[in-house]
């Protein structure tokens, strides 16, 4: 039951990844982008119900993990913050630019600080889980510009800010119209590149020991692999012009991190080092919480497939930014 | 100030705002779903026209206050784990139950319906875009009850037995209906209801006041607010003192600190009960914040009232004192609101989950720094907020439905040609 949970909270922070992702993508390519309103227009009616995996990742971290959550929010207590923060401001903004007539580069300075800000800090996140983070004998832990500011954690928060600026472009070269989905395209094609390269960076640094300690080795290389071909892939069906094939392989690289962080350290879910730290069993709730959980769980979460995928098929065609 | 003061500081500031959105989300969105339902469902094309300006228009107010409220709601969520690491430590078992099944229940579909509500106009049939917004009213409210579970439990924790020093849930039916979150659901809903009804009855109003050209429309959600707030505000008053035989029996210190008597008797009796420690409470903010209460919600029942029956050939707004006054009242059932918050959350103190956890115990290991930083930038972050909430509100109220962008379709020439996109 503990995996069963396990492997819901992953599917709902890899929904958040790429759905979230292509949010914060397209907010990061705001200011490039010639058609500022097609381009969130492109996204508008999908931005709200993407948030919300955020959310929910939350909310089952604390139903069902809730010795995770505790050490895991306020040991990463800066990141999280400024996470936040720029989601706050990001999603305001998105929002409200076209509430007023005046101050549009204010509302486009916060959407594109909106979203770098969370898109750099995610990619920390995700670098300091690699690595691993100081846990003290009391479980808790705190972490310092001394644990981000490595070359490996840096490395995975400019990869990961540049994954989802080149999911965004993909999102917009898929759903918009033909100029602003040509200048999209090219955007995405040097934006793959310049992911890969960070990631290459990553992974020549884990193989000098000084990046990510990962418990499985055997997992992780094949993951490691699965982001290179989505990489290469995208790159190819964006510089071909295939634009749902390079949405597709976007979207494969975007739930690479956070599979590697939950498959290549299991069953760690707060890894200190490799092979140790947070165990699923420590980390999670008691028998009888899950239990009930699940009873609601098997029915909701097929329910929120349904109504999601349902909201994705309504608004397949492309939408008038009539709205944000 | 120590880390404890600024996690209560950060938590009371950044809550308390956020409660603000809430309340006007949740009063608002049952009235968008009446008008837009009486719009779908209306025969004769002139009045469906004015009806559906009418949704869009205040749907359009509703959401703007929605944003802000989503926006800082998943703060909200990740602050139980930043700040009070010790809450999920020793009760994570139990409280994070109802988090989870309110994320996965409510919030996810609200979000979504909302999503595709705000999309749909021209877009989807009438009827589907209709059920959307009851979908997303629903779900509000159903948010609100999985909160006030959570809520509950902090206030009268049932349903659980400690081992080991950590809760563990025994009785998922008891926490799912304990009368601390029940009672507490029916006096929010009253008071939101309360909330919309004097909003859109007061914005109705100011349109009147000032020679509205709309006066069709106007009429119409005048009516509508009206009758709300009256209801609303007639019951909100008796759930509210429903809920004192409960305190009485289950946080003694609060109705004795408020009313000022027997509090050394109370203290000395939760003494033996829970060991040593300080019990009392602020009597002061405890009486203010139930007088503000008792005083709003008595006057605006009591104007309500009248206004009910002044709604029979517009006297109530033919009379412009009179739909000042309506306008007027528009900010106190929020000051009420932000009362009712401090009464059930002061009240609640020393402790985190009542009788079983201190608030002081339950504070994470983060350093003052940090806490003195994020407490600073969420709490100017979300003024700021507040005051572009307010700000664009009343710009758009004042403008009226002529300034409304919601649903207002502007198809690109290249758009009628829909490109699948998924």
């Amino acid at each position: 039951m503990q995996t069963f949970w396990l492997a819901l909270l992953g599917l709902l922070l890899s929904g958040y990844f790429v759905l979230g992702g292509y949010d914060l993508g397209v907010q990061l390519l705001h200011s490039f982008m010639k058609d500022r309103d097609a381009a969130l227009g492109a996204m508008a009616p999908f931005f709200l119900g993407n948030e919300v995996w955020l959310v929910a990742f939350t909310g089952v971290l604390f139903g069902a993990f809730p010795h995770l959550e505790g050490s895991l929010l306020s040991g990463l207590y800066p990141l999280v913050v400024a996470i936040l923060v720029g989601l706050v401001v990001g999603n305001t903004a998105v929002q409200l630019r076209r509430r007023t007539r005046r101050g549009r580069r204010w509302w486009q300075a916060l959407i594109v600080a909106g979203g770098t800000l969370p898109a750099v800090c995610w990619g920390l996140v995700v670098g300091l889980l690699l690595h691993g983070v100081p846990r003290l004998a009391d479980g808790s832990f705190h972490i310092g510009a001394g644990q981000v500011l490595t070359p490996f954690v840096l490395a995975c928060g400019v990869s990961v800010a540049l994954l989802f600026a080149s999911h965004g472009a993909a999102f917009l070269a898929l759903r918009s119209a033909p100029d602003l989905a040509v200048r999209a395209r090219r955007a995405g094609t040097t934006l793959v590149g310049a992911a890969g390269a960070a990631a290459v960076l990553a992974l020549v640094l884990t193989l000098l020991g000084v990046g990510a300690s990962m418990t499985n080795p055997l997992t992780s290389a094949p993951l490691t692999g699965l982001l290179a071909t989505a990489l290469v892939a995208a790159w190819w069906s964006l510089s071909r012009g295939h634009r749902i094939r390079a949405f597709a392989a976007t979207c494969c690289a975007t739930v690479v991190p956070v599979l590697l962080v939950g498959a290549g350290q299991h069953p760690y879910v707060l890894a200190t080092k490799a092979g140790a730290g947070l165990s699923v069993a420590e980390a999670a709730a008691d028998g009888t919480t899950l239990q009930i959980l699940t009873a609601f769980g098997v029915v909701l979460i097929p329910t929120i497939l349904a109504y999601q995928a349902w909201s994705w098929w309504a608004f397949r065609a492309r939408t008038a930014s009539s709205y944000f | 100030m120590s880390a404890a003061d600024l996690a209560r500081l950060q938590f009371a500031a950044t809550t308390g705002i956020h409660w603000l959105f809430v309340i006007l989300t949740m009063g608002l969105v049952p009235i968008v779903a009446i008008m837009h339902t009486r719009a779908a469902f209306t025969r004769d094309p002139a009045k469906a026209a004015v009806r559906e300006r009418m949704t869009r228009f205040w749907g359009q107010l509703y959401l703007i206050n929605y944003t802000v409220g989503i926006a800082t709601g998943i703060v909200m969520e990740f602050q139980f784990g930043l700040s009070w690491s010790g809450l999920s430590k020793f009760a994570g078992n139990v409280f994070g139950a109802p988090l989870a099944l309110e994320t996965l229940i409510a919030f996810f579909a609200e979000s979504t319906f909302l999503g595709m509500w705000i999309f749909g106009w021209g877009r989807l049939r009438r009827g589907v875009h209709v059920t959307l917004i009851w979908l997303v009213a629903l779900t509000a409210y159903a948010s609100a009850y999985w909160i006030l579970v959570a809520n509950g439990f902090m206030q009268q924790p049932v349903g659980y037995q400690v081992r080991d020093g950590a809760a563990y849930l025994t009785d998922f039916a008891a926490l799912v209906t304990n009368p601390s979150a029940l009672i507490a659901l029916a006096h929010v809903t009253l008071a939101a209801l309360t909330t919309g009804g004097v909003f859109v009855a007061g914005v109705s109003a100011y349109h009147f006041a000032r020679d509205a050209k709309e006066t069709d429309l106007f009429r119409g959600s005048l009516r509508l607010g009206v009758w709300v707030a009256m209801l609303a505000s007639f019951f909100v008053i008796i759930v509210g003192d429903m809920q004192f035989p409960l305190l009485r029996r289950t946080q003694p210190m609060k109705i004795a600190a408020m009313d000022d008597s027997g509090v050394a008797q109370v203290q000395a009796q939760l003494l033996q009960q829970y060991g040593p420690g300080d019990y009392t409470l602020p009597g002061e903010w405890l009486r203010v914040s139930m007088d503000a209460m008792t005083i709003i919600g008595n006057t605006i029942s009591t104007i309500t009232l009248i206004a009910v029956i002044l709604l029979w050939k517009d006297w109530l707004v033919r009379w412009r004192p009179l739909a000042w006054l309506m306008t007027a009242m528009i900010p106190f059932p929020f000051i009420a609101s932000v009362g009712g918050w401090v009464f059930r959350e002061v009240g609640r103190q020393p402790w985190l989950v009542y009788g079983e956890l201190t608030v002081a115990d339950a504070l994470s290991h983060v350093s003052t720094a940090a806490l003195a930083i994020s407490c600073a930038t969420f709490i100017a972050i979300f003024v700021a907020l507040a005051v572009t909430n307010w700000t664009l509100i009343t710009r758009l109220a004042r403008r009226g439905p002529d300034a409304t962008q919601l649903g207002a379709l502007q198809p690109l020439a290249e758009d009628k040609q829909t490109v699948p996109a998924f």
